[in-house]
């Protein structure tokens, strides 16, 4: 339970890779995994599900994530193998059932690589070039930071809570409820004074003065990027015209 | 006339919305330009609470019963707004953790000065001179989670740094970090001060690490102050010295060595002070 845990606060960590994708552009990024994302929804036999693959496959791969993308892949597959089995009860064909479910990893992996590929400061500045107000993406930014450190302040707990003879795992479903009371409460707690000293600190940092802030960076196409717009748009047509 | 004071508590008194009593009982201070100062005293007793008042967090985001004035550099405290004293009084607050927003580290050294509009080519400046000020160039692009707490405090400092204030608060800036990790952070900071001159006030439960660097020591005990002198004057001559502030061990050493009639030439408080006192003493047997 535990090590599940950690496991999962660090999957919310981004990992920083050095490729030639993860240099791109972010709004490039974005465009690619959208196009990805069109495609899935819109192709409809195994041989187009199959180049799809492929193609996510090897974005991964150069990427340098087709490790954690396969991990992704699999949880997704595991839901897919219901979707398969309730539309082959639900009496549709063995193939358009498997349609179906393919159809389903793919728009999942097409949607973890772009989070995969995109750090969390990179989304940040896709949001404010899409005009998204400043408390909206700071309240976003704040939220990615503070997650990790969350899940591993209930570990913290749960350690603490173990280690006087909490038992987390053991009695039927409403005292295994009842058992997580002594995690949240002191949880709840260390995070209503956590968020104190964040509001103190953001006042001290003039958090709010102006409406729009200025941002150390400005996004701007280098000549990588320039390339690879029209290299994908150009695949990404290619692909629309043949499945439909 | 120029003012000497910068910071100057006037008959101030203090209690939180929430509590029956009041935290600071008629507070006068005047902390002069470009000194350090040790604010010091059991737990409980007050400090945060003084420290918030400075920047303003007291009264405008913590309510409760004001009596009395907070000027700092010339603002009257309950007279402007918190951002207006930002810009003149950094905190660094105990816990980096709560204070790196960002997630590289430069973007969080100019979060301030990107709340207040400031312009990319004076952030981009900024953020190099204070990088290469703490020498933490290396640090730029990591992200918080990929420091260790002694460069967290370091990048928290930097992000207050980066504001150019004229008074730096620290709130107990060491207590999360290993003795080493802490004698550096306070090296650092003496460092500024010698650079770039700065009023400092800091609070700290080591004082061994401050005692040498500091002008003042004040004493607060149960929201009154109770000595503001130079250290060497406090720990050497004040009959109200608390257990709870931990005096040096040097300092004990030399008081219980004075008492029995062991003559010194100087007061000593740091380790430095006695090895020289020592060494002296051998040279004239
Ligand atoms: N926001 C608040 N609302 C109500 N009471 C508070 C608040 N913050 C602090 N207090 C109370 O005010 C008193 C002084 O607190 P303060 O934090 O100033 O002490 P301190 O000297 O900084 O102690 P420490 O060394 O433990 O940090 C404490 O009794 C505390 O419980
Ligand atoms: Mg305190």
């Amino acid at each position: 339970m535990v090590v599940k845990m950690y496991w999962i606060s660090k999957g919310f960590i981004f990992t920083k890779v050095d490729s030639f994708v993860h240099k791109l552009d972010p709004r490039v990024k974005l465009l690619i995994s959208i196009q990805f994302f069109t495609l899935a929804l819109l192709v409809s036999d195994l041989i187009d599900l199959a180049i799809i693959f492929i193609g996510i496959i090897l974005l991964a791969s150069i990427s340098k994530i087709l490790s954690r993308l396969i991990r992704t892949m699999l949880f997704a597959l595991l839901f897919s193998g219901i979707i398969l089995g309730i539309n082959i009860i639900a009496g549709y064909s063995f193939i358009y059932s498997l349609q179906i479910a393919l159809r389903f990893v793919a728009i999942v992996c097409s949607t973890s690589i772009f989070f995969l590929i995109t750090s969390p400061d990179e989304l940040e500045y896709v949001l404010r070039w899409f005009r998204i107000p400043n408390d909206l993406v700071f309240a976003f930014v704040t939220a990615v930071r503070f997650v990790p450190i969350i899940l591993l302040d209930a570990l913290q707990i749960i350690d603490a809570q173990k280690s006087r003879g909490l038992e987390l795992e053991r009695g039927n479903p409403i005292t295994r409820i009842k058992n997580f009371v002594p995690i949240l409460v002191p949880l709840i707690v260390n995070e209503v004074i956590r968020s104190g000293e964040l509001a103190e600190a953001m006042e001290s940092r003039c958090y709010g003065v102006v409406k729009k802030p200025t941002v150390l960076y400005e996004l701007q196409l280098n000549i990588n990027d320039k390339l690879a717009i029209p290299f994908c748009t150009s695949i990404f047509i290619l692909g629309l015209l043949f499945s439909i | 006339m120029k003012e000497k004071s910068i910071i100057k508590f006037e008959n101030f008194s203090f209690r939180y919305d929430s509590a029956n009593e009041f935290i600071l009982k008629n507070i006068n201070l005047e902390i002069n330009k470009n000194e350090l100062v040790i604010l010091a005293g059991p737990t409980g007793c007050g400090k945060s609470t003084l420290l918030r008042s400075i920047i303003g967090l007291i009264p405008h985001m913590h309510g409760g019963e004001y009596k009395g004035r907070v000027i700092v550099d010339q603002l009257v405290v309950n007279d402007v707004k918190i951002t207006d004293l930002a810009k003149k009084a950094g905190f660094v607050f105990q816990n980096p953790e709560n204070q790196i927003f960002m997630f590289s580290i430069e973007r969080d050294i100019v979060f301030g000065l990107e709340n207040l509009g400031t312009s990319r080519t004076i952030m981009k400046e900024r953020v190099d001179s204070i990088l290469s000020l703490l020498k933490i160039e290396h640090l730029a692009t990591k992200a918080p989670h990929e420091l260790s707490d002694g460069e967290k405090q370091k990048a928290a400092l930097a992000g207050i740094l980066a504001m150019q204030p004229k008074i730096l608060i620290l709130d107990e800036p060491t207590s999360l970090l290993d003795p080493k990790t802490a004698i550096d952070f306070i090296n650092i900071v003496n460092d500024l001060r010698k650079k770039i001159g700065m009023t400092i006030v800091i609070v700290e439960h080591r004082l061994d690490l401050v005692v040498g660097i500091a002008d003042k020591l004040i004493i607060l005990s149960n929201g009154k102050i109770i000595e503001n002198n130079n250290p060497k004057q406090v720990l050497h001559y004040s009959n109200q010295l608390i257990p709870e502030i931990g005096i040096p061990v040097i300092s004990r050493l030399y008081r219980n060595l004075a008492k029995s009639n062991y003559d010194f030439d100087n007061v000593i408080v740091t380790v430095k002070d006695m090895v020289k006192e020592m060494r002296r003493k051998k040279f004239n047997d």
